[in-house]
This record gives C-alpha cells, structure tokens and sequence, in this order.
C-alpha cells in the first residue's frame, strides 16, 4: 500500500515538477491548535487555505499537533505545529503540501534525476520501513537513513543486505561488516548475506574482505531496514594476497579449524605441470596430509581420505581428481572460495568424520559478459560468464581439457607411447534474482576421465553433480535455501587382451538429496541456525560383464544396495558477553539400509568366512535391513582475551554412513563405496580441539596454536589379503577398526605486505587399532598401529615476494616425515624361489618428505579499463630435483630380493602458463 | 621459429621424464627372525616331499638354513599316519603312497628341538590333464601358451610350475685337455650342454568366474627373441596342480606380495603366514600352506629349426678372443683350473708345434653353466 501511494506520489511529484508555474503569496492562518490528530488539523488548514495537503496516513498514526497562530504564515505553523514531531513539510508552486516523515520531499527533481546512480539515491532519501526495497548504498559521504524514527523495539533494529562486488553484481562471502563502537561484527555469508543488530543511532559500517576495497558507509539507524552495499574489486590484487578473508578473522571470529582460502591465493602457489590446484593448496595447510605427491587423497588431521565431505555449491563429489589423482578436478576459473572445516564442524554438516571441503563458484558477472582463461603444458581451460538479465541473473560455464596424449606419444617408453590419458571437467552456473527475497542458483558439475594402458587395460570413471538452491528471504532476520542436490559417480574398467577373457567392470553410486536451510537473527545476542536433510544413496557395487562374441566371461553382479540418510539440526550462536561467544548445536542423524537385499546370516561366534553362512534372509524392497541413529554434538567456545588475541576450543561428534574401500596405498580410482549394513557399522567420530589465536601489528600477522585429540570408532580395516572388488559376502573380508589421532598445529601467516605467506609446523600422530575378532582377524595382534596418514613432522612454508606490481616470486618448502610401511623382515624358500616375509603392518617409514617448488608471477598492465588482461607463470616443481619416494616395495627378481623406491616428480619440472581475463 | 620449436621440444621431453625407479635399502633389519619354513604338499599318488627351513635376512644371500632332524608324518582325519625320512638334510620323503581322495590329509611334524606343528586338515584336489601346450612367435619373444579343461567343472583353481630345459654350447670348443703334465685328447665333451631352470614366478589362474571349467591360453612363459634357450633345442615340463580355494588365495597373496608390489594401484604387502601351526606355541609365526593333490604333467619342445630365422640368439658368453701359449709357458698356464686348451697352434706351413691355444675355463667348459649329461628324455 505504501509502496503504491509513494510511487504514485512520485510520478505525481514530476508532472508537477515540469508543468509549475506563477507564484502567489502565501496565506495566513489562525487558531489554537490542540491535542489535533494531523488529519484533523490537515482538515481546518484545508479550509483556511486554498493548499492542498499529502501525507501518508499510516507514517503520521499518533502524531499530535499542538500549536497556536495568529494570522501567521501558513509555513510558519506548519514548522511551529511539526517541530515536536519527525515530521517534515514541503510545499510546492501548485499549492500542493506534502508531509513525509522526517526528511522533506523535493518538490523539483534533482537535475541529475535520470543517472542511475542518482535514483538509487532519491530512493535511499525516502522514508524506508522494514518491508521496502533494500536501499542500493554506493556512497561513502552519504548519510543513510534506515527505518522510522522511533519505530524500533527496545531501542535495537537489525540491518542486513547484501555485500555485493560493483563491478560484476557478484555476492562477496566472507567479507566482514562490522561497526566499531560498539565492536560489533560478522561475516558474510556464502550469498554475501549479512545481518547486525545494533541499537538505534549513527554509525560508520565497514566493509572489509579480500580482492575488494575497503569500504565505509554512514548509517543512520532507526529501525529494522535493508542495506546493499555496493564494493570496489581491488583491481591490483597483488597487494591483498591474503589467506583469511578478514584480517582479525583468526582472532575474532567465531570458527576454530577453518581454513579459507580464495582463488588468487591459490594461484600462487607453484605445482606440477603449472596446473592451478585447489587440492595442491590444501594440502599445504596444517593437519592437511596426503599419502605423497601424485595423491589427492586428503588426510585431514589423521583421518582417513573417505572421510571428507567434498562439496561442489552443495553437491557431493566423490572423486574430486583426475588422472589418478595428479591433478584435481575442479577448473580453477570459476571458484571463489574454498573453506575446509577441520574441528568445531557445523550443525549443517554432516555425513563426514574428519572434515567438510566446501568448494563454492563465482555467481557469474551480472553486469557485463567477461571471461577469463589458461593455456597450460597439460590442460587449456575457457571460463564465459555474463549477465542474462543484467543486475538480476548471470551465467558462468568454464570448460578444461586436457591433451596428454600428445606428450605420451614422445616417451620412449614403448607401453607409455601406446598408452592414452585424457580428462576434461565442466562447470556450468546460474544464479537468477527474482525479486529482492527469492534468488534462484543452479549448478552442474561433469567431469569425464579416461586412461589406457598398452596393456590393454583402460579404465574410465566420471562425476556428474548438480544442485538447485532457491534462497528466500523471509524478512530481515530470517532467511531460508532450500537445496536439491544430485550426484552420479561411476567407473569402468574394460580389459580386452584375450578373447576369451574380455570383460568389462562397472561401479556407480547415485546420491540424490533435498535440505532446507534456515538463518535465523533473533537479536544481537543469539543467531540461530537450523534445518532438515534427506538423501537417498544408490550403489552399484560391481559388476562383471563379458565383452566381445568370444568372452567366456560369466557376467558376475553384486546385489544393488540402497540407503537413506536423514538429518535433523539447529544451533545457537550465543555472544554471552562482548568477548565470550558460545555455538551451541545439535545434529541428529538417522540411517537405514533398504531392501531389495539378500543378507548372509553367520555362525554366531565364529569368525565370518564363506564356511560359516548357516543362512540367507531375503529383504523386500524399501524394507529397512539394519537401521542406525544418534546425535552429533557441535559445541564451540570463543573468548576474546584482548582485543589481538582469543582462546576458542569445540567438541564436535560426526557420524559417517558410507565408507570407501581401498586396499592400496593411494587413492585409486578403482576404489569403491560401501554403504553401511548389518555388519558394516557407521563410523562415529569425536574431536575435541584448543586453540589460542594471536595477532601482531595491526592485524598483519596472524599466529595461532591448535591442539586436537580425535577418536574413531567402526572405521573399515581389511583383514590380510581382502579381496574388495566383486566379493559377494564383503563383510567377511572386512573388520571394524578404531582408530584416534591427536596433534598440536603451530601456524604464522602474514596476509600483506612486500613478503607475504604461511608457514606451518604440524606434529600429530594417527593409529588404528583392529582387536576386534579372532587371532587371524586381528591387525598387529590387535595393538594399536600408525595409520597411513602418520607423519609426525610437517613443516610447510608458501610465501611469495613481490618486487612490483606486476611482478612477485613465490616458494614453496614441504617437510615431512615419511610415512609407514611394511617393510620385508626375512626371507625363506619355497620351490627354490626366495619369497619375502613381511613386518607387522606399518611398523617401518619411507624416507623423509622434502620438496621446494619455486614460481615467477608476471602480470600484465594494471590499467583498469584494457581490453584483456593476461599473466604468465613460470614454475618449477621440485626445485632441487629430489626423488622422493612415493612408493617402497621389494621384489623377487631372479631368486634375489630387492628393494625399489618409486618416484613421481623425480626432477625439476619447468612449466610455463599463459592466463587471461578480458 | 625452428629454434624455438626445438627449444620447446627439448622442455617437454625433459617434463615428461618424472617417474623414476631407485635401489631402496633400508637399514638392514639387526636381528631378522628365524622362524619355520615348511614347503611341499601331499602327494595323493607318489612320494610326498617335504622341506624344512628357516627364514634369513633379507640381505642375507646365503643357502637357506635348513631344519634337520624333524620328525614328520602325514597323517588323515581318520588318524592313519605315514612316515617321511630324512634323505638330506631338511628334506623329507614318504614312500610312494596312493592316497584315498576322499579323506582329508594334515603334515604332522616334530623339530629337533622338540616343538610341534600340524598343519590344517585340507581336502585333496587331484588334477586334471593339461590338454596342450603351444607357443607362437610375437613381438615380445616366443610365447607359451597353456590349455587345460575339467569337464566335470570342479577343479576351477590352477597353478602350475615347471622345469625348463636347453641344449647351449659353450663359446669356444675344446679338443684338449692338460692332465698331469701332459697334453691329450679330451676324452669329455665339455661343448654340448644342457641348462636347466626352475620357475620362478608363481603361476595361477582360476575359472571361478566363467562359465565352463576352461582355461584356454594361459600366457604361462615368455621366452625373448634373443634368449639363448632357444638358440638349439628348448623344453619345458609343466606340472599342474589342483587347488582349493583357500589355497589358490595363499598363493595368490604370495604372488602379490612378492611379485606386483609397488605398482601405483597395487595393494600393499601383508604378513601372510599359511595353514601350518605351531601346537607347542599358538603365536610363533610359521610360514607354509599343505596343499594335498595329484599333479599331471606335459612336456613340450621347441628346435630352433621351428622358428623363423630372424631370431638373434645371445650366447650369454662375453668371452676375449683365444690366446695362444707358447710352448714354455704350458706348465705354468694350463696347471691353472682357470684356463683350458682349445687347439694345437703350429708354425706357418710346417707341422712344427709352436704352443696352444687356450680360453678361461668359464667359456670353454660348458658344465659351468648346466650338465652335459643328456637328458633321457632329451629327444
């Protein structure tokens, strides 16, 4: 209603504006006016003057005129009889007089009415309730006025709106807003949402995060209202190469065990083959391990690499490599963040034991059509984006392909040259606004692999994913995203070198998922957090078919398994005190294995061998074969000790429904998932974690200590010499191990300046324990052994000088121990050939870890307005050329035993690659 | 622009060259376990043969250390025993026995040191024939190819092992022979030999996952172009044996753990250990799997004359050429066993001896490298 009448007034305003003339003097009035109602004394001014009067009736309810004329000008009284009130008045050539609350109409256009910039102006001038449009601030002089005077509660309103990059429309997450007295703040979110309660009056709102400018707006704050701030891109971002988005995050945030990075940090870093890597960076974190180079199979603080959700805007991945894990598969061009929760994980997580990568795009660029793109020695990659409706909806779609096989055909190596490899991904984006409250997203997400080897071997595995978020606002303190996610991974292995023996192996897993999501900013002291999720799992476990006339292959297929996974959360983030914030949550996680199943039934007892199936129970369809429950406990504390230093600890429990079965060192992408059954047990997790945040100078120089200790129950082990692949009865090859790691995580980052980067220190230690069972089911007797994962010493460094502008250096140092082994004790005979006796699982270390990788970054011009942007990287891997082993082993080569190490990246590796943006 | 090309080329080959294989050698392990090595299996119809061992050092090349003077029996679920005797040290046989398949059969034994083992009751698996074996002329080498079938589709689990044999000669030809001070007529031909080899890799196949009980071309042996077992004559014999599952697994894991290990999607090495127990000590580890069985057998030849002619045989000999021995220094150089004398050398158109000439021993006498007894099945 208001929103009409003030248009119409509006519309009203400019004819009259354009078609005034004459001038007559102004009229007198008289009377005692008291205790009036403004209509009331509207209606006797009206019939003392030939003026009319405009107001709107719901801004005047409860406004009393009390004044007194004695034939005085008709302005004076008016200014005499509002003066008590926020009620102001204007008066136009046509005898017209308006009254708006406390900011007089402009009875002529401003002359710069029609620039763009200007209405947003005009509009944010107006009277703003709660429900009206959110005012567009680009003005850093101007003074904006949010809501009615008086009309807020208790004397407290909460402003919020988006955070939003000028230049491209596109929402800045993670940047914070924040007002200094009092020292309230908070980040924004994944959409640039942002929400601060805060008493009523005036005050300078900051705006600071990485790649934009800082950014002030004055804020007159009267009541609940909505305001979108418009920030610069900090076009020379050679200056901001920070890791945090805010520079006192570390301290002052809530979050503990997060690590964020943004895309033009991970750029710096060097990596092989000059491929931009988010994973690569990741590892570079502290309590980020992996098996060794060539492996993107993380293993974050000692937990196992299935234990980590990887999530593409809301879809789960599950093979986040190519190439076997030399290369990740997400096209760096169209990512704007990374966060990787390592402890004190979320409510509105869960699924996972050890950690949640949250990978999310750029929303496309809403003003005008731009992109940007690479040419590499392995891969060239094409990013498109631009608006459909400008300001309101864009696109984003990026493309990387690779052409290897080229090089392949160079090797002397006759099976390598007759070997083929080959990958690409696609990422495509859209996000549609359609008003101010509902704002559509839809991502999908393809990435194809295939690799043959001479040997007549040739595997493929694909991911597809997509995900539709519909975002909608409820009002200025509630906000909800209801999300629909879909996921598809699967692999083939065809081998083909007999006629007699060709075959093909098929793995799949499906996952499809609806959550609801809700933001809920009660009041400055409680913002809550809560929510539903639902997925339905569907595997494929394996499948052997014969291929070609000839094949004598008997098509050999495990029974499908289903599952649904459903989840019930909320959480409060309580600040108790301005320097003691508390995050209370609770998830509630619920599971059952459905039907159709046939289900082995083992001899009580006796350990599970194909010798003791005493029967098979057939499951119906959607009948639930083993149901599994409980809660999640989030729970993290934060308090600030002075204004550059916080002490934060959390305790978070994690249920995880699905495990990967891998019977190799590295992850392969012949792994495959098993949901959870009747005797496949969920792995439960627990972490409890400490940590003390400090910062230096200004915020420049962040350090922080965190110590965590971990326990894993029900995490899968494999008894000796499992077999994983087309095994009809799994369960009696696998066992339910325990595991616990434990760790402290020393960190020093300087975010700005001439030399910037991190450097890590990590010790931690990983074990497993498998007492579970009979003597031969048993792992090292049941004695606790070092994980995979257990690399006690880790130190990494990323830094990166810059000497110009346009020109900076970056380094990279990895130490680490090596990791276990099983190592050959003895050797014996059998039919006069030596054979090897092993060591107890993992009871031996490859040598140490040690790598430098140095890169040049050479930008081009920095004028703001040419036509293309363009950059090289020049980048060697492995400076020194150490040969790092990746892999031990030992073989029988002529009735002798000897030992080998594997190395990947044996020497420097010289890359060179060309980007552009335009 | 042709500077650059090959600039950019050479930059490639030097970024595609990134995986590299090392020596690894740990430090060597102080004190390696001995534990009990028990190899053979039960041999339904013929003599069983056991041997006992004990594991060594990884570093250690030494002959295996053997475990003498052990007690051991067969024995069947119905408690009926048959003896094996020492014949060398740690090997022991059983008199020819024909064994009932239906029963299932266990080794008892008793170390010196009075311990005790058993290991597990198996079923006996006899073999089916091998139906042929084949070879044929491919890039890589020569190729033998194995095909074997149970009509009655219950063997499914296969291994084989088998015994090359090859006629060779030695580089150079010896007519001569220094004994005792005097120079005679070899009376011992030391130039036509026989080698013989063992197989070395473990060499299984199951047909579990087809449909019919055939395992139709095994890839069971790869000879290479140049391999000088192919230079006169080549046989092998091959010995199938039956297995159980469980057995097919052992061997399967021996395989893995010693032979595909390391590759980038291998799986990693476990403790494997066997069917045999240790009674006295249910943790001592002891290393073997029994198996019980018949074995069949088939035995094939190749003549190099069956082979197309552009094979390139190395002789595996990287011998100097012949040196001849004047008259004077003959004492002195033939009492050496290092030497042999090939011919008499003579002095230009004259019948007058001048000296021999002469070769190492390790090229001339060909027992170095096999035996120069024919083989009696030698064709």
């Amino acid at each position: 209603m208001n929103y009409i009448y003030r248009f119409t007034l509006l519309i009203g305003l400019s004819i009259l504006g354009f078609g005034s003339y004459g001038q007559t003097p102004e009229p007198v009035v008289s009377g005692s006016f008291q205790g009036l109602s403004l209509e009331q004394f509207v209606r006797q001014l009206e019939a003392q003057t030939p003026y009319r009067f405009f107001f709107d009736s719901a801004a005047v309810v409860g406004v009393q005129i009390t004044a007194q004329a004695q034939a005085q000008p008709l302005s004076l009284v008016l200014q005499q009889a509002l003066a008590a009130s926020e009620l102001r008045f204007a008066i136009d050539e046509e005898h017209n007089v308006f009254i708006t609350p406390r900011q007089a109409v402009p009875t002529e256009l401003p002359t710069d009415y029609f620039r763009p910039g200007a209405v947003a102006a005009a509009r944010a001038a107006e009277n703003t309730p709660a429900a009206s449009p959110p005012v567009r601030a680009a003005n850093v002089a101007r003074l904006y006025e949010i809501g009615r005077p008086g009309a807020a509660t208790a004397g407290k309103a909460t402003l919020a709106g988006h955070v939003r990059e000028a230049k491209s429309g596109e929402p800045v997450p993670g940047a914070s807003v924040y007002v200094e007295a009092p020292a309230v703040g908070v980040s924004t979110d994944q959409f640039g949402y942002y929400a601060l309660t805060l008493p009523a009056g005036r005050y300078t709102l900051n705006i600071r995060g990485i790649g934009i400018k800082n950014t002030r707006r004055q804020v007159q704050l009267h009541a609940d209202g909505k305001l979108d701030v418009e920030v610069e891109e900090d076009i020379t971002n050679l200056k901001e190469v920070v890791i945090e988005a805010e520079k006192d995050k570390n301290v002052a945030g809530m979050q503990m065990g997060l690590e964020k990075l943004d895309i033009k940090s991970i750029r710096q870093v060097p990596t092989a083959f000059g491929e931009t890597d988010i994973l690569r960076v990741v590892l570079t974190l502290p309590g980020v391990k992996s098996i060794g180079e060539g492996s993107t199979g993380l293993s974050v603080r000692g937990g196992a690499t299935d234990q980590n959700l990887i999530l593409f805007n809301d879809a789960t991945v599950y093979n986040p490599s190519h190439l076997f894990g030399f290369f990740s598969a997400f096209n760096p061009d169209v990512l704007k963040t990374v966060e990787l929760y390592k402890s004190g994980i979320p409510a509105r997580f869960g699924g996972r034991l050890s950690s949640v990568l949250d990978i999310a795009t750029r929303d496309g660029n809403k003003k005008k059509l731009s992109g940007s793109g690479g040419i590499g020695a392995l891969t060239s990659r094409l990013t498109l984006e631009g608006p459909i409706i400008k300001d309101k909806s864009s696109f984003l779609i990026g493309a990387r392909a690779s052409y290897s096989d080229w090089l392949l055909r160079l090797l002397s190596n006759q099976e390598l040259r007759q070997s083929s490899a080959g990958f690409y991904d696609l990422s495509a984006h859209l996000s549609h606004e359609l008003n101010d409250k509902n704002t559509l997203y839809a991502t999908g997400y393809l990435s194809q692999d295939r690799f043959r080897l001479a040997s007549d071997t040739s595997y493929a595995y694909q991911n597809r994913s997509g995900s539709l978020k519909w975002k909608h606002i409820f009002g200025n303190k509630l906000y909800g995203v209801l999300t629909g996610t879909y996921t598809n991974y699967e692999y083939q292995i065809a081998s083909e070198g007999n006629a007699v023996t060709s075959s093909e192996l098929t793995f799949g897993i499906r996952q499809l998922g609806a959550q609801a999501d809700f933001s809920y900013f009660h009041n400055a002291k409680h913002t809550l957090d809560f929510g539903a999720s639902t997925l339905r799992y569907r595997v494929q476990p394996g499948k052997l078919v014969p291929r070609g006339g000839e094949s004598l292959v008997a098509t050999d297929e495990l029974a499908r398994e289903q599952a649904q996974e459903s989840a019930l959360y909320v959480s409060d983030k309580i600040e108790v005190t301005p320097r003691l914030a508390v995050v209370l949550g609770l998830r509630y996680s619920f599971y059952q294995a459905l039907g159709p199943r046939e289900v082995n039934q083992y001899l009580a007892g006796a350990p599970r061998t194909p010798s003791t199936i005493t029967d098979t129970l057939r499951y119906g369809a959607g009948t639930s074969l083993a149901t599994y429950h409980g809660p999640e406990y989030r729970a993290s504390v934060k308090y600030a000790v002075s204004d550059n230093s916080s002490v934060k600890a959390s305790y978070n429990r994690t249920r995880q429904y699905i495990s990967q079965l891998s019977n190799t060192t590295s992850l392969s992408p012949t792994d495959t998932w098993k949901l959870s059954d009747a005797y496949v047990r969920p792995q439960v997790g627990d972490q409890v974690a400490l940590g003390y945040y400090r910062n230096f100078r200004h915020n420049t120089i962040e350090t922080s200590v965190e110590a965590y200790y971990k326990r894993m129950r029900d995490f899968v082990d494999y008894k000796s010499g499992a077999k994983l692949l087309l095994n009809h009865h799994l369960e009696t090859d696998l066992i339910n191990a325990q595991g616990k790691a434990y760790g402290v995580e020393f960190s020093i980052r300087k975010a700005t300046g001439k030399i910037n980067g991190w450097l890590n220190y990590t010790y931690s230690r990983s074990w497993v324990r498998a007492n579970a069972g009979s003597a031969a089911e048993q792992i090292n007797r049941g004695e606790y052994y070092p994980s995979n994962f257990d690399k006690p010493h880790d130190v990494t460094l990323a830094g990166n000088y810059r000497f110009s502008r346009r020109f900076s250096t970056s380094l990279n140092f990895n130490y680490s121990t090596g990791r276990p082994i099983t190592l050959p004790l003895a050797r014996y005979y059998v039919d006069d050939v030596a054979r090897v006796f092993y060591s107890d699982r993992n009871a031996y270390r490859v040598p140490d870890y040690y790598r430098v990788d140095f890169a040049m970054n050479i930008e081009g011009g920095h004028q703001a307005k040419k036509l293309a942007h363009s950059s090289w990287t020049v980048a060697i891997y492995n400076l020194t050329g150490r040969r790092n082993p990746y892999s031990v082993y030992f073989r029988s080569q002529g009735g002798q035993i000897k030992g080998y190490q594997l190395s990947i990246f044996g020497q420097p590796i010289p890359t060179v690659t060309y980007n552009f943006k335009f | 622009m042709p500077r650059l090309h090959a600039y950019l080329l050479g930059l490639l080959l030097w970024l595609t060259l990134p995986g590299c294989v090392d020596p690894f050698e740990p430090d060597v392990i102080s004190s390696p376990p001995s534990y009990l090595v028990v190899s053979g299996f039960i041999n339904l119809s013929g003599p069983t043969t056991i041997r006992l061992s004990r594991t060594q050092g990884v570093a250690n090349t030494a002959a295996p250390a053997v475990e003498a003077k052990a007690t051991v029996t067969i024995r069947d679920e119905a408690g009926t025993s048959y003896t094996l005797t020492e014949q060398t040290p740690g090997t022991y046989t059983s008199a020819a026995l024909s064994l009932n398949p239906a029963r299932k059969y266990q080794v008892r034994l008793r170390t010196a040191a009075g311990r005790d083992y058993a290991s597990a009751l198996v079923t006996p698996k006899p073999a089916p024939p091998i139906d042929k074996i084949t070879w044929a002329v491919e890039n890589r080498g020569v190729q033998l190819y194995l095909s074997t079938h149970d009509a009655s589709n219950v063997t499914r689990y296969y291994r084989w092992t088998y015994t090359e044999t090859w006629e060779f000669h030695s580089a150079y030809r010896s007519g001569l022979q220094y004994v005792n001070g005097r120079m005679e007529p070899r009376t011992e031909d030391i130039f036509q030999c026989w080698g013989t080899a063992g197989s070395i890799t473990i060499e299984l196949n199951s047909t579990a996952r087809l449909n019919q009980d055939v395992v139709a071309n095994y890839p069971l042996i790869l000879l290479p172009p140049s391999s000088v077992k192919l230079r006169f004559k080549y046989s092998v014999l091959v010995r199938q044996y039956a297995q159980t599952p469980e057995e097919y697994a052992y061997w399967e894991q021996l395989k893995s753990n010693t032979e595909s290990v390391g590759g980038l999607f291998d799986p990693v090495p476990t403790q494997l250990t066997g069917n045999v127990q240790c009674l006295t000590d249910a943790s001592e580890p002891v290393i073997g799997y029994v198996g019980a069985g018949s074995v069949t057998e088939k035995r094939i030849f190749i003549a190099s004359t069956e082979l197309p002619l552009t094979q390139r045989y190395e002789t595996g000999y990287n011998c100097a050429a012949p040196d001849t021995v004047p008259l004077p220094s003959v004492p002195a150089v033939f009492s050496s066993p290092a030497v042999l004398p090939l011919y008499t050398v003579y002095a230009p158109m004259s019948n007058t001896i001048v000296g021999y000439s002469s070769a190492s021993t390790e090229c001339t006498d060909c027992r170095r490298r096999g035996t120069n007894v024919r083989p009696d099945f030698w064709q």
